[in-house]
């Protein structure tokens, strides 16, 4: 017990009080029971996932070189030189887009259980944040292997941005360090994706989970009332989860090594230029309409799902009305979402 | 007994669980580390002409540059000898003093003889030499291949 | 699947699942889709020599090309090899510096590293120049002007120099990258040797094994070294395989001439004697190639090929025989006369000479139509050693007899007026049982001679013994000659009966016959023609 003595005297603090909280805050934390089915735990996936890309970025950051003549090669090195870069990078790129999968089985799942409701409905707002700062973190990071698919989705992507009312072209500039995209736009890109969203996502989560255990989770009717210590059942989970993800992506990246595509050309725009799939529907629907109004109502779709938890209790007076209004509007949204996806899918 | 067995199988159960989390994770680091620690290469030298053998006259020495390091190249009775011109002690230049058939380094007062023994002052040991070959009265040093572009 | 202890289940499936897929990765390596070249140094006069060169825009390609050169990367620049001193032949001071250099490297200069390569390649045959031995040859016939990027381009490869050296290096190994893949690909070779007089590339294209190449030799890398022993790594052979690249059991040469057993392009077919001493006779230099030859083909195959070949080489100078029998003939008869002047004479009735028809005739049969027939036969070249060959020969010796019978010879006439088959065999034969390729059922049914002369097989067997007993032909080749005489049967395919096959042909034959009577040779036209007869 020396060893232990002999920290308590350097680090002196109330050694029973900490493990009592660490119990009480973790290892004892009461799960409701209906936790123990799976489809209810979709939070923890992108959670861990966050970490896993925490990881993965950070040694990719270890080859990796922000800048327009080695950007391209240098993800060209890691990929095929470095040994084992394909697999580090295979990962970050199936994490992103499980991720954003993850995310969204999650966001659907609260939407349909109707889990944002008094007095949850911040947490679904801080929900929303994080799902935007993710699909943030996606786009920044697609535009650093800086080949053509990329330099020109950046270009794109940051042209819309002029659209915004009043702010537009000061957002463009402040996207791309300039009028056009450059050297400056890459450093940028780089700066947002390795060093300003983390800490900001870090900070969002960190609140999404302190309100999550204040309120405690929100528990769907039909099941047995009841609670289980987080240690061991739910903690195997977590596990669980880290090991099927790390072998499942690790599988994925065999099949599907990451690509590399050309470099990027500003002199020549590809035929077939597509954003990653995640922003299909969008890309789609601003396809069918004037860019103008493409922007809007999507600004407007945003700001309706943002703030959803304060506008469904003004449809209906009853709880069954409600419902039948949430689960038409969710499920028309999902309706919508897919069919523009497969759209965009199908056509070249 | 009949309990004995059950703890000794679920030990033995628990056991085969731990140590699978332990071997993936035990992997998973392994392979974390081979990506962050480039290999080490077979390292693979060819020939590099440095002087013809009557070149330079006995007690005589020039500069080349190898891998934009300089490299002296001296003439001895014995034949040539190739010396990195890097100072064994903490990576100065040295230079070649004719008159005193000597090399000297000017950061610590570092002096090697024309054999690149360590005559006096701080370096360790004496200077790094390159294999030399003599072939047709021509004189070969072995330098190491490097690939060019930005990652060698 | 709630329990814990299934939860510790999946922990541990899982555990493992990752543990194998962890392992497969590391194992696994990505196509590289750049290599980068070797690093190089520049050294001080070599940068000097690049740094004039790019500012005054003198060859700078040619700097680019070096820097691609294995030169490049051994620290071998500019001056190593364009040294010179004041005084010697191609001695040129560089304008605004006190650089001498020389202006043209001689294989002396390469020999300073490539000791071997150029001693090997000065005993070989492409060092010889042997139409400055020989009387005037063409040199009547072209004026000099004409030879200087003609004859004089190709035939620099044995260029003597005032340094005593002999040969052009870069002939082959195009400054100044010398890549061995450039040097090796068989239209370097094809530069010179092509055309009417040595089709050599078109021989090899027209072969299986330049077919191949064409295919695939594409992805193929060609820079590989021959000299350490190593298998032939490419699919089928280039020029450079054969005639020069090492195997296993052959070491590489720069020597064309060590692997050659014919003198096969002079006047007349002979089993070489070049540079005996160092090389050995006939039957060594036909080993070497047999040894490259075995890496791919069994030894029987190889054997009977060359045989084949080596029979046709001793065919043709029987036909020779013949062309030299009527021009010599011709010219003691007066028919045609010797070019002379001031009492020396300037073509040869067994040579050249080209005002008169017998002299042209024979000059093709030779330099031209008999090379063709020759190496086409050795280089897998059926139709060189066909249409452009023996029908061409044949040809020639048809317009050489006629042209004597109209200028009234009366051998000539008798033989122009003779309507026996046998007017175009004016000269003993080769042969040999069945061919290298296969059994041909019925092939050996048609010939003339095979059915007009019962005594042919025995002519033909004291034809090759003498060939033999001459020293032209090896043990080996008697013993594999008699081999396929003593079954003549089996290799002529005369002992097989494949006649229901045979007649399905014959039936077809028939039909096409009849049809293309019936469809164009027996329809005319109802419209007059213009031309009265």
């Amino acid at each position: 017990m020396s060893v232990k003595q002999w920290i308590k005297e350097r680090f002196p603090i109330d050694y029973d009080k900490f493990v009592e909280i660490n119990e009480r805050i973790f290892i004892k934390e009461p799960i409701p029971n209906h936790m123990k089915k799976w489809f209810y735990c979709a939070g923890a996936t992108p959670l861990i996932l966050f970490a896993l890309q925490v990881f993965t970025g950070i040694l990719l950051t270890f080859y990796f070189v922000p800048s327009p003549e080695m950007a391209f090669e240098s993800v060209r090195h890691i990929t095929e030189d470095v040994r084992l870069g394909f697999w580090v990078r295979g990962l970050h790129r199936w994490g992103s887009n499980l991720m954003i999968i993850s995310l969204l089985l999650h966001m659907t799942r609260v939407f349909f259980t109707r889990a944002y409701r008094k007095p949850r409905e911040l947490n679904w707002i801080i929900g929303v944040i994080l799902f935007l700062l993710t699909l943030t973190f996606a786009f920044t990071g697609y535009s650093l292997t800086y080949n053509q698919l990329s330099y020109w989705a950046t270009t794109v992507g940051t042209n819309m941005i002029k659209e915004v009312p009043l702010v537009g072209h000061w957002l463009l500039v402040f996207w791309r360090g300039g009028e056009d995209v450059s050297a400056n736009t890459l450093t940028r890109f780089f700066t947002i994706h390795v060093g300003l969203l983390p800490p900001l996502i870090i900070f969002f989560i960190s609140l999404h989970i302190i309100i999550l255990r204040l309120h405690g989770v929100s528990e769907p009717e039909g099941f047995e009332k009841g609670y289980y210590p987080f240690y061991p059942h739910h903690f195997y989970k977590i596990v669980i989860i880290t090991l099927f993800l790390l072998a499942f992506m690790s599988t994925l990246t065999i099949i599907l090594p990451p690509g590399l595509g050309e470099p990027a050309d500003p002199t020549v725009t590809p035929f077939h230029i597509k954003p990653e799939w995640y922003f299909f529907p969008t890309y789609r629907f601003l396809k069918l309409v004037p860019l103008k109004v493409g922007i809007y109502a999507t600004g407007a779709f945003l700001l309706v799902m943002t703030f959803w938890p304060f506008i469904d209790p003004l449809l209906a007076k009853t709880e069954d009305r409600r419902r039948l209004w949430a689960y038409g509007v969710g499920g028309l949204t999902l309706i919508i979402t897919v069919i523009l996806t497969v759209w965009e899918m199908m056509v070249a | 007994m009949e309990q004995e067995k059950q703890s000794r199988r679920s030990f033995l159960f628990n056991l085969g669980i731990i140590s699978a989390v332990f071997l993936a994770t035990v992997t998973f680091i392994r392979d974390v580390i081979a990506y962050l620690v480039p290999p080490r290469k077979k390292k693979k030298f060819h020939k590099y002409l440095v002087a013809e053998e009557l070149e330079l006259p006995v007690g005589q020495a020039k500069e080349i540059t190898i891998s934009k390091k300089p490299v002296f190249v001296v003439r001895l009775k014995e034949g040539y000898k190739v010396y990195s011109g890097v100072c064994t002690h903490l990576g100065c230049i040295i230079h070649w003093e004719e008159d005193k058939q000597r090399f000297y380094c000017p950061c610590h007062k570092g002096v090697f003889d024309k054999y690149g023994n360590v005559v006096s002052g701080p370096p360790p040991r004496p200077l790094d030499q390159f294999e030399v070959i003599v072939e047709n009265r021509l004189v070969y040093i072995q330098v190491e291949e490097k690939p060019g572009g930005p990652w060698a | 699947m709630d329990t814990i202890k299934a939860q510790q289940w999946l922990i541990g499936i899982f555990s493992v699942l990752l543990i194998v897929v962890l392992i497969i990765i590391a194992g696994m390596e990505m196509k590289k889709s750049r290599e980068y070249k070797p690093e190089i140094e520049i050294d001080k006069m070599t940068a000097k020599c690049i740094t004039c060169h790019e500012k005054k825009g003198i060859a700078v390609k040619q700097i680019d090309a070096w820097k691609e050169s294995r030169h490049a990367v051994m620290g071998i620049g500019c001056y190593e090899c364009h040294e010179a001193k004041e005084g010697e032949f191609d001695a040129m001071r560089c304008p605004e510096s006190d650089i001498i250099v020389g202006r043209h490297p001689t294989p002396k200069d390469c020999s300073r590293c490539h000791k071997k390569e150029v001693q090997e390649f000065s005993e070989s045959k492409h060092a010889h120049q042997f139409w400055l031995f020989k009387n005037a040859d063409r040199a009547v016939f072209e004026f000099p002007l004409a030879t200087k990027h003609g004859c004089e381009q190709c035939h620099q490869i044995g260029n003597l120099w005032p340094d005593g050296s002999v040969g052009e290096c870069d002939a082959c190994h195009a400054k100044h990258s010398f890549s061995i893949a450039v040097a090796r690909q068989p239209e370097t070779c094809g530069e010179c040797h092509l055309g009417p007089d040595h089709p050599h590339i078109e021989i090899y294209l027209e072969s299986k094994h330049g077919n191949i190449f064409k295919a695939k030799g594409k992805d193929w890398d060609m820079s590989y070294s021959s000299k350490e022993g190593n298998p032939i790594p490419i699919e089928v052979p280039v020029c450079t395989t054969c005639h020069m690249d090492g195997n296993e059991t052959q070491p590489m040469t720069h020597n064309v001439s060590a692997r050659l057993a014919w003198e096969s392009q002079m006047t007349w077919s002979f089993r070489t004697v070049w540079n005996e001493d160092i090389l050995g006779d006939w039957q060594v230099k036909r080993d070497r190639m047999t040894a490259i030859c075995n890496s791919c083909h069994a030894p029987d195959f190889v054997d009977t090929y060359f045989l084949t070949a080596d029979l046709v080489n001793l065919q043709y100078n029987e036909i020779r025989r013949e062309f030299v029998r009527w021009t010599k003939k011709l010219t003691k008869s007066g028919l045609i006369s010797r070019l002379k002047a001031d009492g020396k004479f300037y073509s040869n009735p067994v040579l050249n000479g080209w005002d008169e028809v017998p002299e042209h005739e024979m000059y093709y049969a030779w330099h031209h139509e008999g090379r063709r027939f020759r190496h086409g036969a050795e280089m897998m070249g059926a139709d060189y050693t066909q249409w452009h060959g023996i029908w061409e020969i044949q040809e020639d010796m048809i317009e050489l007899i006629t042209w004597a019978a109209e200028h009234g010879d009366a051998e000539a006439k008798k033989w122009v007026n003779s309507d026996h088959p046998s007017k175009f065999i004016p000269y003993a034969l080769y042969d040999i049982p069945g061919n290298v390729w296969g059994i041909n059922v019925k092939a050996n049914t048609t010939p003339f001679v095979y059915n007009n002369y019962p005594d042919y097989w025995d002519r033909v067997y004291k034809n090759v013994e003498a060939a033999y007993k001459q020293g032209l032909l090896s043990e080996k080749q008697w013993n594999l000659w008699l081999k396929r005489y003593k079954n003549k049967d089996h290799y002529m395919g005369l002992k097989y009966s494949a006649d229901s096959t045979w007649n399905y042909y014959k039936q077809r034959n028939e039909y096409d016959l009849k049809k293309m009577k019936e469809q164009v040779i027996d329809f005319t036209l109802p419209g007059k023609p213009f031309y009265k007869k």
